[in-house]
């Protein structure tokens, strides 16, 4: 339970903070968030990469959908990768990865 | 604090340690790769640049630097119909809204045209930027923006884009950056009035920056004089010239002038290294028609210019509708104003006139004085010039440059083309000169008759162009349209000795000396880059014209009865090879013992270079090979490698089965045109069996016409687009150039038009508009134009409207 908490807060947080923030932000979110809801550092860091993930995958395909995946083809193209939804899913592994290891810094620290 | 404690702080610490690593390496640009953090963030990376494709482009807003209230109305095809009072309000808007759809490609061309890619590219670029300085392209802008800036017309129309352009920029922060800014780590600079000249100095330097000269210095020191006449005629016979013969040209109001005994220098190189090979068949096609060739018995006017075929394409379409104007066609994103187009009198289009106004000198340094040079036997001090070209990641590199009475030095022991070049070469080009191509845009955006016309275009010096003209009274018109230097027969068709006197370009020919026709007999009057006038125009000049296309046109048009825009949209499209009708035959005789399927394919052929046409793949390559296989041997050293036209070789082969430039130098036999046809065939089957086997012989894919983007990234390119044609066909698609606008104007009692670019008018890869009319434009297929009648408010073809408020 706790570990859903943190992921919806780290995902609920890194979209209000990156209206303002830059994009690694979601790295300080997590962070944060983990000093806060204390875990072991191993759940801390998957809380971080689904909180973070899940926020950029809804930003990504905030975009994406309405843009009838136009540009995430040709980005994919750009990258070699097969397709818009390979690209998309890059892209939530980076944000995953970064709020991971933010949240595992956090979770490492406070690590009870 | 226990020692558990202790060990998991510092792993935290460490663990911090990497996430900031981790962050500031996708923070930062790697060499070519972008910041891939800043990139894939879905807030204001590139994600942010996926255009809604149901966005609504209309708005309610308020601009304070308007000066009166103004509208834009966008229709289906997202083509803007400004609406002002003034001028300052048109030229604003337009210049707001061209930044809004294609910022970065006119910063980047810009920057291509200024030699100041480097900044934002690197060392990579560097070689390109320093050769744009050293053909004097900046020299050239400042001054022709000295003369902009003099007139009060085009004053206001400057700093009116300008503010509108810098209006735009000023609303963007990093996530609107256009996608290219993010890919190559840059952000956009405050626009400058330099910049719009600079666009222009772009096109002069695409369309009137080649000159043979060096190549024809070479080719008199290996080809006796009637040998280079005979393989280079200054005008090759049978040529149906832009102004046709017959016409009465203006009488010569300048002298004659002697031609000098010897001004010709020799300039020596490692010719294998010298020059870019020219691409033969660049050019575009205009032409009109009067009342009396068409069905409707209204004027006629079709324009189709060759250009590069990029994306984001060069135009973007645009209405301007003002208290004196209104206007449309296609615009420059990067300058204000119409360039191609018509508005509620009369319509005009525009071909490139390749008279040669760009002329190479040989320079002789004083001796024993560095800063100085010789001219008419007397010293002369250079005039410096330090062009700094900025590098990234690397120290400012300072070029300082000479300027002699001629013009710039752009080759010398510091800057020679990788060594090749042995000698120190002064440039004189027309485009260096101050002039004012602006006002000529917006004096015809506004004209109403011939008369006007005539006043709009005396103003457009360089590039040179074939501009034609017709009207809603039914006149059509065509002018030879340049500036142009009074020259003794043979001055810049070589290498000069700039230390002659005799040699310096002197005065210029009055403009309205220009040749020019209007209403002619024939009814019809066309273009496409062939030779000005016949031998009778009063003034010498050389060029480097093609004939090929006027052939057609001039064949199709000359027979051509109630003529529709159908019938224009047809000869736009027309592949039919004038080269292959004359050769073909030829060829296939000499072969007439030959068994062949691809000789059978051949037989039956009717010279179109259909798209998926097999017999134009064989015939090509064909003709290819064959043309190479007669002067490679002989010509491979010339620089550039300017070799005798198709259209020359064509008629030489007709006429002359024993040429000597048909013997080959490698064998010992004597051959004729027949052993090189039947050598041509035997190379060209084994190309056309390797071909079969691997994506077959459809022409299409041989030729491969592809619309690039600026940057060549093929995710924002297409490729292997489904065309017919070539170069030298009428339809003048090859590999990436082609008909980069095609326009069909009826002057009727209302006027209405056709057209269609490669491309879309947004320049954002992300958007449904990026090439939204490509696929159109690849089948031929047109858009009925929307022209908003000045008086009219609303129309159901208006799909945004933005309502401005001062």
């Amino acid at each position: 339970m706790k570990l859903i908490i943190t992921i919806v807060s780290i995902a609920v947080l890194s979209g209000v903070v990156s209206l303002f923030a830059p994009w690694w932000s979601v790295a300080l979110v997590s962070f944060v968030v983990s000093l806060l809801l204390v875990q072991r550092p191993g759940r801390s860091f998957v809380a971080g990469f689904a909180g973070a993930g899940l926020w950029w995958l809804v930003a990504a395909l905030y975009r994406d959908i309405p843009n009838d995946h136009l540009l995430s083809g040709r980005m994919a193209q750009l990258f070699h990768l097969p397709n818009g939804g390979a690209f998309i899913a890059i892209t939530v592994v980076v944000g995953g990865l970064i709020g991971g290891l933010g949240a595992w810094a956090g979770g490492q620290l406070k690590k009870p | 604090m226990t020692i558990t404690t202790k060990r998991r702080r510092w792993g935290g610490y460490v663990i911090i340690i990497i996430t900031t690593v981790v962050i500031r390496l996708l923070d930062q640009p790697h060499g070519d790769l972008p910041a891939i953090g800043k990139l894939l963030d879905p807030v204001n990376g590139c994600l942010a640049n996926a255009e809604r494709t149901t966005r609504d482009f209309g708005s309610a807003k308020k601009i304070a630097q308007l000066q009166g209230n103004a509208s834009v109305m966008y229709d289906e095809r997202l083509v803007p119909h400004i609406r002002a009072v003034s001028d300052h309000d048109l030229y604003f808007l337009q210049g707001y809204i061209h930044a809004s759809f294609r910022l970065w490609q006119m910063d980047m061309q810009t920057r291509a045209a200024a030699g100041r890619v480097s900044e934002v590219v690197g060392e990579k670029t560097f070689e390109y930027d320093r050769k744009q300085r050293r053909k004097g392209m900046l020299y050239a802008a400042e001054r022709s923006l000295a003369a902009a800036e003099a007139d009060s017309r085009t004053k206001v129309m400057l700093d009116a884009y300008t503010e509108g352009v810098n209006a735009f920029i000023g609303t963007l922060s990093y996530g609107d950056y256009p996608l290219e800014y993010k890919l190559m780590s840059f952000a956009p600079e405050p626009w400058t009035n330099l910049k719009c000249v600079l666009m222009l100095k772009y096109m002069a330097d695409d369309l009137s920056g080649k000159t043979d000269d060096i190549a024809h210095s070479y080719l008199r020191t290996v080809l006796p004089a009637e040998d280079f006449d005979l393989l280079y005629p200054d005008k090759i016979s049978g040529s149906t010239p832009v102004i046709p013969r017959g016409t009465a040209y203006p009488t010569r109001t300048l002298p004659e002038i002697a031609a000098p005994a010897d001004s010709i220098a020799f300039p020596s190189y490692r010719s294998s290294d010298f020059g870019e090979r020219s691409e033969s068949g660049k050019g575009s096609n205009n032409w009109a028609l009067g009342p009396s060739k068409t069905a409707s018995g209204a004027a006629i006017l079709c324009n189709d210019p060759h250009l590069a075929l990029n994306l984001p394409s060069v135009w973007f379409e645009v209405q301007l509708t003002g208290k004196d104007m209104n206007v449309y066609g296609a615009s420059m994103p990067g300058a204000p104003g119409v360039v191609i187009g018509f508005n509620d009198s009369l319509t005009w289009g525009l071909t490139n006139n390749y008279r040669d106004v760009k002329d190479f000198y040989q320079i002789y340094g004083a001796e024993g004085d560095a800063s100085s040079y010789m001219f008419g036997g007397e010293r002369r001090k250079f005039d410096l010039r330090i062009e700094e070209i900025k590098i990234k990641g690397k120290p400012t590199f300072n070029d300082t440059m000479r300027y002699t009475l001629h013009g710039p030095v752009m080759y010398d022991e510091h800057y020679n083309e990788k060594g090749s070049l042995k000698n120190t070469l002064a440039v004189s080009w027309m485009g260096h000169r101050g002039s004012n191509e602006l006002l000529a845009i917006y004096m015809l955006n506004r004209a109403r008759g011939y008369t006007e016309f005539v006043d709009a275009i005396l103003h457009f010096e360089c590039p040179a162009q074939n501009i034609i003209y017709a009207d809603r009274r039914g006149n059509i018109a065509l002018w030879g349209q340049g500036q142009y230097v009074n020259k003794w027969k043979g001055q810049g068709k070589y290498v000069m000795n700039g230390s002659d006197s005799a040699t310096l370009w002197r005065e210029l020919i009055p403009m309205n000396e220009n040749p020019h026709t209007l209403n002619p007999e024939t009814g019809f009057l066309s273009s496409a880059n062939q030779n000005v006038t016949d031998s009778s125009y009063g003034y010498w000049y050389n060029g480097d014209f093609t004939e090929l296309r006027a052939w057609r046109i001039n064949d199709v048009l000359g027979g051509m009865q109630h003529a529709t825009v159908e019938d224009m949209f047809g000869l736009q499209n027309d592949n039919y090879s004038v080269l292959a009708s004359k050769t073909l035959p030829l060829m296939l005789w000499y072969c007439k013992d030959v068994n062949s399927k691809y000789l059978d394919t051949l037989r039956q052929w009717d010279y179109r270079l259909t798209m998926n046409g097999t017999a134009a793949t064989i015939y090509q390559l064909w003709w290819r090979n064959l043309y190479s296989d007669i002067w490679k041997d002989e010509f491979s050293a010339v620089p550039g490698y300017v070799i005798p036209l198709p259209e020359r070789t064509m008629q030489l082969m007709l006429a002359d089965s024993t040429l000597k430039y048909y013997d080959s130098k490698r064998t010992a036999k004597k051959e004729v045109l027949r052993d090189m046809v039947l050598r041509s065939l035997k190379e060209t089957t084994d190309s056309l069996q390797q071909l079969e086997k691997s994506y077959g012989l459809a022409w299409y894919r041989s030729k491969n016409t592809s619309a690039t983007h600026l940057t060549k990234i093929a995710a924002f390119s297409y490729d292997s687009l489904k065309t017919g044609g070539w170069g030298n066909t009428v339809n003048a698609m090859k590999g990436g150039h082609g008909p980069s606008w095609r326009m069909v104007v009826e002057m009727g009692k209302e006027i209405e038009a056709w057209g269609v670019y490669p491309g879309g008018q947004s320049g954002n890869p992300g958007s449904k508009y990026y090439a939204d009319y490509l696929q159109n434009w690849v089948e031929g297929k047109y858009y009925k134009l929307v022209f908003l009648p000045g008086t009219q408010a609303a129309d159901k073809r208006i799909k945004y409207t933005w309502a401005i408020n001062k």
